[in-house]
This record gives C-alpha cells, structure tokens and sequence, in this order.
C-alpha cells in the first residue's frame, strides 16, 4: 500500500472510537520475551495507561512475525494494526475518543462512559485525539523528540547489545528464551539467524566494535542525561506526563527488574535516584492506582515498591 | 554383358527401385547370394555376443539387467522383439542420446553356425546439460536456470539443480535420483528445497525449506510412494490489510511428516487422456516424527476416461480429502489451503474452493469434495486436422464440489451432512489446449451455482493454465 493510502485508511480509522477489544500483542511473558521486546512493550503499555486507552495484553509466541513491521509491541484495534510507540503515538492522536464539553477539558483517569454522559448531556462538545504532547510549545516538543531520539538509541541499541553481542548473555539467556516455542532443530536455526541480523545491525550503525564495558559507560551518560533533564520534576515536563514519560520509563523499569548474567546494567541505573523515583512514581499512578478489569498489571514483575 | 545391354535398352527399369544402380554392380549384386543366404526366420538361433559401443562413463553392470533379456530369444523374431523392449530400456534410463541396435551373424572362431551377435550402439548425454527458461504465473514473471547431471556416478543416477529467479521471489531445488540395478520403477529420491509463493486469495506469502526423502516402487499394477518430508514454513502477511485471522498463523513452523501415496494409472496420457483410469491415495501423518504440526491428512483422487462417437472422450473426476488435526492445536492455515493450491489457477473451480475470513481472506477448510464431468470433443470442422489442430479441444464442463470445517464433537453423519448441503457448482465450455504431455491451457466461459456467501465468484470468461486439472 502507498503512503498515501496508509494515510487516509488511518484517517478513516480516526473516525471510529476506541473500541472495548483493543488488544496489545507481546511475545510470551514467562518463557519467551527478550529485555529489549518486554522494555518497548512495557512503553507502549504505559502511553496507552496515561492516553486512558484500555488495552488487553495478548501473548503470542509469534507476535514478532504477526506484527507488520517485524518489531514487537503492536496493537489491534478495530480492523487496524499498528506497530511500536511511534506510530502508535500518531495512531492515537487520530482517534476521536476524548471530548471537550463545557465543563472544562476533560482530560486524565475519566472513562469512556463519562465522556459520552458528557456529550449526552448537552454541552458544548468538540472532539479531539488522544495526545499527552499537546500542551508543550514546539520547543518543548523538539526536546521531548530529541529525548526520545536519545532513549532509542543508546538505551535500547544498548540492550540489543548485551542481549545478542554478550556471548555470555546470548548463550545462556537471549537465545534459549528466544527460541523456546520452537521445535529442534528449527530453535537454532532462528536464534542464529536472529543473533546475525542483530549483530549486522549492529555493525551497520558502529557499534560491533564496542566493548562491553563501552555500553556500560553509554547507558550510564544517557541516564545522566535524563536524570538532569528530569531534575526535581514529576515527570519530564512537568506536571503531565509524554511519550517521552513512557518509553523511558518502559526501558529503565524492564532493565531495573530484569535479571540479567550480571546486575551492572541495573546498577548504572540505581545510582541515579531521581529515575528511581520516577520509575516507582509511574508505576504507582498508572498499574497500581487504575486496576481494573481488562488491565493488565505488573503482577508477574517484581514491583519497585 | 549381352544380356546387361539388354536390360539397359529396356525403357521399363527406369521407374525401378535399381534406378541409380550402375549396370556393373547390379550384376554383381545379383550373383553373389544364393550359396550363403538362409531365412532364419522360423529356425533356432542363439545369441551368442551382446555388445554395446559408444559406452563412456556408463557402468557395464548396469546395463547388463538391461540387456539380459536378448539373451533369452530363441528365433530371430524374439531376437529383434528382445532387442526392441532392451532398446526401450536403454532410453528409459535417461542417459542415452541414441541407441540403435544392429543385430548380424556371428563372427570370429566359435561362432556358430546359427549364431547371431547384437550391437547397440549408444550416444551417452553430456555430463552436464542446462536449460534456461522465462515463465509468467501467479502474478509473478520469473526466469529459470536449471542444471543438470545425468548419469552422475555411472549407474543411472541423476543430479538437478534448479534456480528460478522471479521479480518478486527466488526459489531453488537440488534434487538426487537413484534407482535400483535392473529395477528402474524402484528408486530413491532426495530433494532440498526453498520454494516461495505469494497467495493473493489469502493474503498469504509462504516460505518453504525442505528436505524430502522419497522410495518409490511398484507392486503389481499399482505405484508406491513412501516419504518423509521436513520443512520449515514460515508465514507472512502479504499486505497490512491481510485479515487478522491470517496474521495470527504468522510466523515459524517445523512439519515433519511421514505420508504413503499409491498410484493406479491406466490412462494413455497424463493429460487430456483418451481412455483409462486413475486413482490416487495420499495419506499424511505429521507431527510423530517432531516439528510442531500435528495432523493426519487423507486425500483420494479418481479419473475415469471413456471414449465416444467421433473422437470425443467423456471424463469423470473426483476428488476429495480432510485433514484431522492431532491434539489441541488446530491445524495450521499452510496444511489447510492445501485444497486450493493444487488447483491454483484453475478459475473453473475456484468458485467452490473459496471460504473466507471476516475481511475476505482465504483460509481453507479441513474437509472437502469436487467432482467434474467433462466432453473433450474436437474442434469444431476440425481445422488443422492431423497436426497442430490436434492440440485442441472443445470441452463442456459440470464441476461441483463443496468444504468444511469439522467440528469434532458431531459426528461423522454431520460433517458428511455438512458437506452435502450447499453444494457449489457451474457448468460451462471452452476450449483446451494441451502443451506437451505436462500441462494445458484453458479458456472458459463459466457460469457458477450454487455460491454461498463470502465466496469468491470468477463468473463469464476465464482464462486458466495448470498441471492437475479435475
């Protein structure tokens, strides 16, 4: 499909609200999903919390190959697919789901129901899409793309590292979980294949010449990094939380309660206590506070708390 | 020298067979015989030397099964029957170019009187031919190279290689062949393979790897087929807007099967036969021997041909199979479709082969019936009788055919129920045209019945090309 065809077809889909069934793919929880897949995951879980967009968690030991572009999380709503936070992100600002009525912007924890009871009743309403970025000037915005330009590439280009380029890790951890739904020899064959691609990759943007003790030093600049950026705030700009809120703290939330063959990893992150705080916050105020029917918690992961 | 001055005044000899014939050597063509010429016709002979010229790389022992019958003649009639069937042996083989068989009486110093020597003299192929083609399909155009071994290690093996390179996909198979000595019908093959193939009816791109390990052998009238397959599948979706339900048999998959054919065929050609029947049982077991598919697959096919009036042939076929799917998981989309991928572009029958998912995808079904009735008669006013006129028929067409999904818990009487009810069919005409012995071209003008809903209709002209046609 064109471009431009993709483009109206998600223009269609805006029309529709967001449906009861949406439904988030991941690899499987126990066996089989990678630090780096369960990170981007756990991102896209907490912009769609904070956006108030119920979701269904659905694993799938092939959600990597049903996904459309070949990465996982993607999510299915409607007759729609959409992959990874950034499309995702654009996906949701299409939607027609939040209203403004006279009473105020109604934005944050307000279901759906209330929303239509506010439209039923009356008063002024308008429509709008789901965005947590709308309030920032566009300065603020570069910045918030920039960040995240930032997480993308050292954060999660660093796990793909220690996942596929630590011989340590990927022998004993990536590949087997990786290849755990599969039958011998066919295991193999793919784990391989997956090691190969990653590492080319990995060549490909200079870093298959690194050490590991290099990505060690890489993750610890981007976490002061963000630690200066966030300062004393609540989130990163201010009092609302962005994308940029969720992806980080998808990444350092999955590298905090992931073990790995060593704890350096997590140890880098530890010694920045206002990401700790951070982490711990939004994990508070979006999968603790929300429990409802048809959210998925952290349940299985040890929480910071 | 009277009587040649004679004959050459004769006007008559002009129009004889002896026209280019000097005087002199018809003379001497005439008088020598008589003493030593004999008909052996009737008489006792005994083949004392069979010998093969022109041999190369070609095992003697080999061609000693072969040839083994020419020995066994005992008049000169049996001697030219054996050494025709042997000549046809030889051929079969598939490394021979040419084989001529000379047969003369004995000569050298135990010759006997009423001996005779038998020569075939054999062209062996090169060792290694290659062939080159364009092919245009399956809304693909690809190009073909294929290479191959005849004969590799002397004793009738045979190695191929073929790569087609396509504008969307790339394929390739290596293929080794071996039969037994003296036993050609009992063979082993082994083949590799990547095959790839995009299925726009189910929004479905497939990628096969495989090896598979084939003994065939016959018993009595019927062909035997025992083989193990393994193949790496893996599924992808073609478009974004492929149906969910296909997207979720994305990915990996191990089919390791064991399956059992067993061919009866009388029919004088594979396609467009005049007389003759076929069936054909396939059965499939997957899953016993690893990988991740599990099922059990039957499949029959019957063709029955019979000719009438004025050259044209009447032909019934039928064809049918489920698949049962062993333990929870059902069976996956790869082995299901089967149904309509061996009638792929046959548009006369697509119309009951078609059952799809929400947003109109193929998915197939798990058991199924088509059965076809067809006069072949020849073009009408017969142009180009005798040659390339022949290549064509006229045909009349009645398909009908239905699937289903079983539910388990039912019962047979239901599922046979199931696939009674709402039968598809459509009749229709066209004309054939066959090329070489392997495949035909069709163009129909088709009307469906029956359809149900959600079934894709290929109504009014049709255009088609296959292998297996019902």
């Amino acid at each position: 499909m064109s471009l431009a065809a993709e483009a109206f077809v998600s223009q269609i889909a805006a029309a529709e609200p967001w449906p009861e069934n949406a439904a988030l793919f991941q690899p499987l929880k126990d066996d089989q999903v990678l630090l780096s897949d369960c990170a981007s995951s756990l991102a896209v879980q907490a912009y769609l919390r904070m956006c108030n967009l119920p979701v269904q968690v659905c694993c799938r030991a092939n959600a990597e190959h049903m996904s459309p572009s070949g990465k996982v999380p993607f999510i299915h709503v409607g007759n729609q697919v959409v992959s990874e936070l950034g499309p995702i992100v654009q996906f949701t600002k299409a939607k027609v789901v939040g209203c403004v009525s006279g009473q105020g912007l109604s934005n944050g924890p307000l279901s759906c129901k209330r929303h239509l009871q506010h439209c039923a009743e009356g008063s002024a309403v308008f429509l709008q899409g789901h965005s947590l970025s709308d309030g920032l000037d566009d300065v603020q915005r570069a910045e918030m793309k920039a960040y995240m330009e930032l997480v993308n590439n050292m954060l999660l280009t660093a796990e793909l590292y220690i996942q596929w380029c630590d011989e340590a890790t990927a022998a004993q951890i990536t590949r087997p979980r990786y290849s755990s739904p599969y039958p011998w020899p066919l295991n193999h064959i793919l784990a391989y294949q997956k090691q190969w691609e990653v590492r080319r990759k990995m060549s490909a943007i200079g870093w298959a010449g690194k050490s590991l003790e290099q990505v060690y030093e890489d993750v610890s600049q981007c976490c002061q990094a963000l630690s200066q950026r966030l300062g004393t705030q609540q989130y990163f700009f201010n009092k609302q939380p962005t994308e940029l809120d969720a992806l980080v703290f998808g990444h350092l939330f999955t590298i905090l309660t992931t073990q790995l063959t060593s704890d350096e990893l997590s140890d880098k992150i530890k010694s920045y206590s206002n990401l700790l705080s951070f982490c711990r916050r939004i994990e508070h105020n979006y999968f603790q506070e929300h429990e409802r029917p048809g959210l998925d918690p952290l349940s299985i992961r040890p929480s910071l708390m | 020298m009277g009587t040649v001055h004679a004959r050459s005044l004769d006007p008559l000899p002009m129009h004889g067979p002896d026209l280019g014939l000097h005087p002199d050597d018809a003379e001497l063509v005439e008088a020598e015989p008589e003493t030593k010429q004999e008909v052996l016709e009737n008489k006792d002979v005994i083949v004392q030397r069979v010998h093969i010229d022109g041999l190369g790389r070609t095992k003697e022992d080999l061609l000693g099964y072969e040839i083994a019958d020419v020995f066994m003649a005992k008049n000169l009639i049996d001697v030219m029957k054996k050494s025709h069937e042997a000549r046809e042996k030889l051929l079969r083989l598939g490394i021979f170019r040419k084989v001529e068989v000379v047969i003369d009486t004995a000569e050298g110093e135990d010759a006997l009187p009423n001996g005779l020597d038998v020569t075939f003299e054999v062209t062996e192929l090169r060792r290694l031919t290659g062939s080159y083609n364009t092919m245009v399909g399956n809304n693909e155009g690809s190009m073909v190279l294929g290479v191959k071994l005849p004969n590799i290690f002397g004793r009738a093996e045979k190695l191929t290689f073929q790569f087609s390179y396509g504008t969307k996909e790339t394929s390739y198979g290596l293929s080794f062949f071996k039969p037994q000595l003296g036993h050609f019908d009992r063979n082993i093959c082994v083949n590799l393979y990547k095959v790839t193939g995009q299925f726009p009816w189910s929004s479905l791109r497939e990628t096969d790897r495989g090896i598979a390990t084939e003994f065939n052998f016959p018993i009595w009238k019927t062909n035997h087929t025992l083989k193990w397959e393994g193949v790496w599948r893996e599924l992808g979706c073609l478009a974004r807007t492929a149906s969910f339900a296909v997207r979720e048999e994305s990915g990996h998959s191990l089919k390791s099967s064991l399956s059992h054919a067993m061919v009866i065929d009388t029919r004088n050609s594979a396609i467009l036969p005049r007389r003759g029947a076929l069936f054909r049982i396939n059965q499939e077991l997957a899953g016993y021997t690893g990988g991740d598919a599990s099922f059990l697959k039957e499949d029959f096919e019957i063709q029955l041909n019979r000719r009438l009036f004025w050259d044209s042939v009447l032909s019934a076929s039928l064809w049918g199979g489920m698949i049962l799917p062993v333990g929870d998981k059902p069976a996956s989309i790869a082995d299901r479709s089967y149904i309509n991928k061996v009638n792929v572009i046959n548009g006369e029958s697509d119309i009951y082969l078609e059952q799809f998912a929400v947003t109109g995808d193929y998915l197939g079904g798990e058991a199924y019936w088509a059965g076809g009735l067809h006069l072949y008669t020849p073009l009408p006013f017969r142009p180009g009788r005798g040659g390339f006129g022949d290549l064509f028929r006229t045909h009349f067409f009645l398909n009908a055919g239905n699937l289903c999904n079983l539910n388990y818990g039912e019962g047979p009487r239901a599922h046979l129920q199931k696939l009674a009810e709402y039968i598809r069919w459509s009749y229709g005409a066209g004309i054939v045209l066959r090329l070489g012995n392997i495949a035909r071209l069709e163009l129909n003008y088709c009307i469906p019945m029956g359809v149900q809903i959600g079934d894709r209709i290929c109504d009014g002209v049709q255009f088609g090309a296959g292998i297996r046609f019902l």
